[in-house]
C-alpha cells in the first residue's frame, strides 16, 4: 500500500502513515518541512518504508555501503544533500509539541477559511464531522454554470488584490484549492477571505445581470496599471474599481506586469529563446525605469 | 597582455563603462582621452604623476579569504565587558532583510520624501519606540553613539537653559569613555565639567546635570532620590540629562519618569551587532518643550498635496547647511541603518517580548550576583539590571584569572569589577563565569538564585509601545512582508542612479558588504583584550596605510563616525597644534561661503570664531579677499577651511597659491576631503598644501549611505599633527594629547571591512580608472545637457571641470 505523504502538513504529530497500514510514502520536503519553493525547485522526496521494505530503497554505487538491490534513483548517493539542513534545523527548532501546535493552525486555518467562505463558494469535500484537512476545495461549477465567470476569472482577480491564486482545477476541474498553512496570520486569512468575498459580490452583479461577464472586472483581471490609466479607458467600471478593488489597496505596491495572457497563442507560435535585442527595445527601456 | 590563468578582475564589475561607451562619451565632450580630460581638469601644479604605493588589484573571488585569514589567530573568550556594548541577537529576518538588503542600505537620507516614505516609517518607528521606553515626549532620527549623543544633549542643554552658569554636574559612576568625549567636547567650548555624587552637587549653580541611570557599575540608585534630585535643579534652570539603557527602560523606571528632561543611550542592542565599536544607532529623546532643539534628523507626519498622511523630515532648518555658524550641532550624516534595524527589533519583539528578554538578563545577572558574593567578593549595590559590580581586594588580579579562563570582566577601578549580561546568556554562561572567578556552582544552583523581578520601588508598572506597529509584525511572514512592502516605496540603488552631487552614490558591491556580518567582525566587544583583535588591528593598520598613501598625508584617525565628526577632530588637531606651540590665540578659521554647513558648524564647536571669505560666480575662493580677511586676522588665524574639489563641482586653479597665503601667516589649511571621488590617484591633498583633512569613506570607499548613516570620517593629517589626533581612553596605547571623539577607540570598526575590500580589490590602476569615469560621466551629462539648452543650465563655464556633486 503506497500512501502519497507528498502534502503530510496535516498529518504530523497527528497521525503515522506506516503505522495506520501503508507499507511506503514519499514525502515532500519541499513542502511540510519548510525546504522553499525557489519558484519550482529545488525539492526533496525522502521515501519512506516499513521494515520489509528497507532492502529495496534506492542504493548508490559510491555510497559508502550499498547492500541494496535497487539501483541509484539520483546521481548523488544522498539526493540534494546542500539543502538538508533545512528541515533538520526546521525540526530541531520545533519540537514534537511545536510540530503539533503547527498541524493544528495548519487545520484551524483551513476550516476556518471554508466556513467563512462556504456562503458564496461552496467546500467541495468534508470528513463526516464537516470539518476539512489543512485543505479546502472551493466549488466555483456552480457558478461558472450560472454566471459563465470561471476559474480562471477568479484566480486572476485576486491578483488585483495582490494575492497568488489558489490551485485551479486541482484535482478537480472547476475548482480552487485553499492552503493557508499554519504560518499565516488570522489578518492576512482574513484579507484573503475578504478579497474572495469582494469577488464574490463582482460575481453577483454578472448573476444578477447588472454587469456582463465580458464587461466585468473579473474577465479583464489581471489590470496593468498602463491598461487603466489609458485615455482610451472605455470599460463599464471604474479605474479605481479595476486598480482599488478594496481602499487598503490604495497603497499597494505590487501591479502585475501584463494583463491576460494568450495561452494558445503562445502554443501556436513557439518561441523558447530569448528574442533579438531590437523586439526589445520597448520593453528594456522600461526596465531600466524600475 | 592578460595570462590565461588570470582571474577576473572586480574592475570590471565596479566600473559601469564600457571601452565603446567610453570612446562615445569622450567624443561627446570632445577629449581625446581620459588622460587629457584629467589633464584639462586638474591643475598641473598638484596633478599626481606616479602611481598610488598600493598593492596590485586582488580578484574580486581572492578577497574575502585574504579578510578572512587576518582574523584566524584572535584568541575567543566570552564577554562580560558590558560598558555600553552588549551581545545581541539580530533577528535573522531582519539580518537579511535590512541589514543585508541593499533597497535598504544602498538608499540616500530621506531628503526626497516622496521616494522614502519606507524608511521614513521606519525611521519614525524608531522614534517612537525611544521615546516610549525612555518615557519622554519624543525622539530624533539617530545620533552617532552614546558619548557624543550626552556631549549632545549637554551643548543643546547649554542653548536652552535659563540658567548663564558655563557648569554642567556630572554623576561621577558614568562610563569612562562617555566622560572621555564629553570633555573633548566641551573644553573647546569653555564649558566645565563638575564630577561628584549627586549629594555633592545641590547647592552648585549649574546649567545642565548629567545622570547615568542606570549607572556605569550597573548600580541603580532609589528612583525617589534621583526623582527628588533632578527636581531640585530642574527647578533652578538646570536641564537634566539621562544617559540610560533601553533594555533597562522595559523592567524599570525610565528616565522621563523620574523628571529628566533628556534621555540619550544607545539602541546597539536592540539588534545592532557590535562590530568592535560600531556603527550603531545612538539617540536622544526629550520633553516637549525641547522638541524644536533637538540636534540632528527627526521624522515627522505631513500630508501630501491630496491629504494623504505622509512622512518626512521636520524643522529642517535647524540643519547645519541652513543655520551654518549658528547651527545647533554639527551632526548631518547619523545612523539611520542601525537605527532601522534597532525599530525593526522593537517590532518584532514588541513589549511582552522586551520586557520578557529584559526579565531573563536581569535573572542571570540576580544569580551571578547572590553566588558570586561572598567574604572576598562584596555587591557595589544590591540594586541592578543586567550589571553586577563586585568589591574585591585586587581587582586587576580576579580580571587576569576571569581571562585566564576564557572570560572577559571589566576593571572598574583597583578595587572593583563588574560583569554584564545580555540576551545571548544562558544559566550556563554564568556557571561558566562563576567558575572562572573561582566560584563553584551548577545550573541547579543558578536555577534556583534567579530573580526575574525588580525590586517593586524600581519596577515600570505603566503600558509602553502599545501603537499597532509594536503588535503586528511578531512572526515571520508578517515582518517579512512588513520589511518589504516599506521598501517596495522607496528608490535606492537597487532600483536606479542615484544622481545626487556630493554624496557619491557609487556601487557598494556585495563582496564588499559580505564580511561586515559575519560573526568574526559583527560579534566582538571593542575593548576586549588586544589578543582577541589581531584581525581587526590587522585590518584597521591596513586602512590606515592605504589612505595614507592615498591622500599623501603621514597619518590617518579611523575614530571619527562621520565626516562632520572628522571635521571636529581635524580642528582639534589644529588648535592643540596651535597650543602647543603657545599660539593659544589662533583661534579664527576662514571658511568660504560656498561651504558645506557643516564646516562652520564644527569650527565654532572646536572653540574657534567663523569668518567667512567670498566666492566668485564660479564658486571659486575670492583669493583677494581671502588675503585680506588672512591679513585682518593676523597672529588670530587658525585655519582655512576649504573644500576641494569645490563644492561647485570645480578644481580651483589657485589651491596652491591659498594654501600658500594660510601658511605664510602661521595658519593651517583643513582641506574637507568629503568629496575625494574626483581626487583618488590623481592629486593629493596631503602634498599640495593641506595639513589636515577628514574623508567619507562613505562616499568615495563604498560604504553604503544607510538611509543617512552609517558614515566614518577619517581624519588625515600630516606628520606635525599626527601627535594631535583623537586619543582613547580604552585604545591599548593612548598617547595623544587630545581626546576622544567617539566612544569607541576605533569608531565603526565594523564596517571598516567595506573600504578595505574595496581599494583591495581596485589597485591604484583601478582607483585611477574609477576616478577617470567619474569625471568622464560628469563633464558628459554636463555636455549633453548644455547642447540641450535647459533653462536651469545657467552657464556652461560652471561645468567644464565638473565632478559629481551637489549640496
Ligand atoms: C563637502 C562635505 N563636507 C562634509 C560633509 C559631512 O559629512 P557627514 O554627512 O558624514 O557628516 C559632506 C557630506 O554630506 C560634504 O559633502
Amino acid at each position: 500500500m503506497y500512501v502519497d505523504g507528498a502534502n503530510l502538513n496535516a498529518l504530523v504529530a497527528v497521525a503515522q502513515p506506516g503505522k495506520f497500514g501503508a507499507d511506503v510514502s514519499h514525502l515532500n520536503l519541499h513542502k511540510t518541512f519548510c525546504i522553499p519553493h525557489g519558484g519550482g525547485g529545488p525539492g526533496v522526496g525522502p521515501v519512506a518504508v516499513r521494515s520489509h521494505l528497507a532492502p529495496f530503497l534506492p542504493g548508490h554505487p559510491l555510497a559508502h555501503h550499498d547492500d541494496s538491490t535497487v539501483g541509484a534513483v539520483s546521481a548523488a548517493p544522498f539526493g540534494s544533500a546542500g539543502i538538508l539542513a533545512i528541515p533538520w534545523v526546521y525540526i530541531s527548532m520545533m519540537g514534537p509539541d511545536g510540530l503539533l501546535a503547527a498541524t493544528g493552525d495548519a487545520i484551524l486555518s483551513a476550516n476556518y477559511v471554508a466556513r467563512r467562505l462556504r456562503d458564496v463558494y461552496p467546500t467541495l469535500y468534508s470528513g463526516p464531522s464537516g470539518t476539512v484537512a489543512h485543505e479546502c476545495i472551493l466549488d466555483i461549477r456552480g457558478i461558472t454554470k450560472d454566471t459563465g465567470v470561471s476559474v480562471d476569472d477568479i484566480a486572476k482577480r485576486l491578483m488585483d488584490f495582490c494575492f497568488h491564486a489558489p490551485t485551479m482545477s486541482f484535482p478537480v476541474t472547476g475548482t480552487l484549492m485553499v492552503e493557508p498553512t499554519e504560518s499565516e496570520s488570522l489578518a492576512e486569512v482574513n484579507r484573503f477571505i475578504e478579497a474572495m468575498l469582494q469577488i464574490g459580490v463582482e460575481i453577483d452583479s454578472v448573476r444578477q445581470g447588472k454587469v456582463d461577464i465580458e464587461d466585468s472586472p473579473l474577465r479583464h483581471a489581471p489590470h496593468t496599471v498602463e491598461d487603466v490609466v489609458s485615455s482610451n479607458w472605455a470599460r463599464p467600471y471604474s479605474r479605481e474599481t479595476a486598480l482599488f478593488p478594496t481602499p487598503l489597496l490604495r497603497t499597494r505596491s505590487f501591479y502585475p506586469a501584463v494583463s491576460r495572457i494568450d495561452a494558445v497563442f503562445g502554443d501556436r507560435n513557439l518561441v523558447c529563446n530569448c528574442a533579438p535585442i531590437e523586439e526589445y527595445a520597448m520593453s528594456l527601456e522600461s526596465i531600466t525605469l524600475s | 597582455m592578460p595570462h590565461v590563468f588570470d582571474r577576473e578582475q572586480f574592475l570590471d564589475r565596479h566600473l559601469g563603462l564600457s571601452s565603446d561607451d567610453r570612446a562615445e562619451m569622450l567624443r561627446v565632450i570632445e577629449r581625446d582621452s581620459i588622460d587629457d580630460l584629467l589633464s584639462a581638469t586638474i591643475p598641473e601644479q598638484i596633478r599626481l604623476r606616479a602611481s598610488l604605493a598600493l598593492g596590485s588589484a586582488v580578484p574580486e573571488a581572492e578577497v574575502l579569504s585574504m579578510l578572512r585569514d587576518k582574523f584566524n589567530n584572535d584568541v575567543v573568550r566570552r564577554n562580560y565587558i558590558g560598558q555600553g556594548y552588549y551581545g545581541t541577537i539580530t533577528p535573522p529576518v531582519i539580518k537579511r532583510n535590512v541589514l543585508e538588503n541593499p533597497a535598504w542600505y544602498t538608499a540616500y537620507t530621506p531628503y526626497q520624501p516622496e521616494i522614502s516614505q519606507g524608511r521614513l516609517e521606519a525611521i519614525l518607528n524608531f522614534q517612537t519606540m525611544i521615546a516610549e521606553l525612555t518615557g519622554l515626549a519624543l525622539a530624533n532620527a539617530s545620533l552617532l553613539d552614546e558619548a557624543t549623543a550626552v556631549a549632545e544633549a549637554v551643548t543643546m542643554a547649554r542653548r536652552v537653559s535659563k540658567n548663564p552658569s558655563n557648569i554642567v554636574l556630572v554623576e561621577k559612576d558614568i562610563h569612562p569613555q562617555t566622560l572621555n568625549v564629553l570633555r573633548t567636547r566641551t573644553e573647546p567650548v569653555g564649558i566645565e565639567i563638575i564630577l561628584g555624587g549627586l549629594d555633592d552637587f545641590t547647592d552648585v549653580d549649574a546649567f545642565a546635570l548629567v545622570v547615568s541611570w542606570p549607572a556605569s557599575s550597573g548600580a541603580l540608585a532609589s528612583p525617589q532620590s534621583v526623582a527628588a534630585s533632578v527636581a531640585h535643579h530642574r527647578s533652578r534652570g538646570v536641564i537634566t540629562i539621562a544617559s540610560t539603557d533601553l533594555l533597562a527602560c522595559a523592567q524599570i523606571i525610565p528616565p522621563g519618569q523620574l523628571g529628566f528632561d533628556v534621555a540619550v543611550g544607545s539602541a546597539q542592542r536592540f539588534g545592532v551587532p557590535m562590530g568592535f565599536g560600531g556603527p550603531h544607532a545612538a539617540f536622544m529623546a526629550v520633553a516637549t518643550e525641547h522638541a524644536r532643539s533637538l540636534p540632528g534628523r527627526l521624522v515627522g507626519v505631513s500630508t501630501d498635496t491630496a491629504g494623504r498622511p505622509a512622512l518626512r523630515l521636520s524643522l529642517q532648518t535647524r540643519e547645519q547647511h541652513i543655520r551654518r555658524e549658528k547651527a545647533t550641532s554639527n551632526i548631518c550624516t547619523a545612523q539611520v541603518l542601525l537605527a532601522n534595524i534597532a525599530g525593526f527589533y522593537g517590532a518584532w519583539h514588541g513589549p511582552t517580548g522586551l520586557q520578557a528578554i529584559a526579565r531573563r538578563v536581569h535573572a542571570l545577572a540576580s544569580a551571578f550576583a547572590s553566588l558570586a558574593a561572598s567574604k572576598n567578593l562584596s555587591l557595589v549595590s544590591t540594586d541592578f539590571f543586567d550589571t553586577v559590580a563586585l568589591q574585591t581586594p585586587d581587582a586587576q588580579g580576579l580580571v587576569s584569572q576571569a581571562r585566564q579562563h576564557g572570560c572577559n570582566i571589566r576593571q572598574i577601578d583597583e578595587r572593583t569589577v563588574s560583569a554584564s549580561f545580555d540576551e545571548t546568556m544562558t544559566a550556563q554562561d554564568v556557571v561558566t563565569l562563576l567558575l572562572a572567578i573561582g566560584v563553584n556552582a551548577t545550573l541547579q544552583d543558578v536555577n534556583n538564585s534567579a530573580r526575574a523581578d525588580q525590586n517593586a520601588s524600581l519596577v515600570r508598572t505603566d503600558q509602553f509601545m502599545s501603537q499597532s506597529v509594536f503588535g503586528r509584525y511578531h512572526t515571520e511572514h508578517e515582518m517579512l512582508r512588513y520589511v518589504r512592502r516599506l521598501s517596495d516605496k522607496d528608490l535606492a540603488l537597487d532600483r536606479t542612479m542615484i544622481p545626487l552631487g556630493s554624496c557619491t552614490m557609487k556601487l557598494n558591491s556585495t563582496t564588499e558588504m559580505e564580511p561586515i556580518t559575519w560573526s568574526l567582525l559583527a560579534d566582538l566587544h571593542p575593548y576586549v583584550p588586544a589578543d582577541e583583535s589581531v584581525g581587526y588591528r590587522s585590518l584597521i593598520t591596513d586602512l590606515e596605510t592605504m589612505l595614507c598613501a592615498i591622500t599623501g598625508y603621514d597619518a590617518v584617525s579611523l575614530q571619527p563616525n562621520a565626516g562632520s565628526q572628522g571635521e571636529f577632530a581635524g580642528l582639534l588637531a589644529i588648535r592643540a597644534y596651535h597650543r602647543s606651540r603657545g599660539d593659544i590665540n589662533r583661534t579664527i578659521c576662514l571658511i568660504p561661503s560656498s561651504a558645506h554647513g557643516t564646516n562652520a558648524a564644527s569650527a565654532v564647536m572646536a572653540g574657534m570664531g567663523v569668518v567667512v571669505i567670498a566666492c566668485d560666480e564660479s564658486g571659486n575662493v575670492d583669493v583677494q579677499d581671502l588675503r585680506e580677511k588672512a591679513d585682518a586676522a593676523g597672529e588670530r588665524l587658525a585655519a582655512l577651511m576649504v573644500t576641494y574639489p569645490s563644492t561647485h563641482g570645480v578644481f580651483e586653479t589657485a589651491i596652491s597659491e591659498i594654501c600658500e597665503i594660510i601658511h605664510q601667516r602661521g595658519g593651517q589649511v583643513y582641506v574637507d576631503g568629503a568629496n575625494l571621488n574626483a581626487l583618488v590617484a590623481v592629486a593629493q591633498p596631503g602634498k599640495f598644501g593641506a595639513d589636515v583633512s577628514h574623508l567619507n569613506l562613505h562616499k568615495t570607499f563604498c560604504i553604503p549611505h544607510g538611509g543617512g548613516g552609517p558614515g566614518v570620517g577619517p581624519v588625515a593629517v600630516r606628520s606635525h599633527l599626527a601627535p594631535f589626533l583623537p586619543g582613547h581612553p580604552l585604545a591599548h596605547h593612548d598617547d595623544s594629547t587630545v581626546g576622544a571623539v567617539s566612544a569607541a577607540p576605533f569608531g565603526s570598526a565594523g564596517i571598516l571591512a567595506i573600504p578595505w575590500v574595496y581599494i583591495s580589490m581596485m589597485g591604484p590602476d583601478g582607483l585611477l580608472a574609477a576616478t577617470g569615469d567619474a569625471i568622464l560621466s560628469a563633464n558628459y551629462v554636463a555636455r549633453r545637457l548644455v547642447f540641450l539648452k535647459l533653462p536651469s543650465v545657467r552657464s556652461v563655464r560652471l561645468f567644464i571641470n565638473a565632478v559629481v556633486r551637489c549640496m
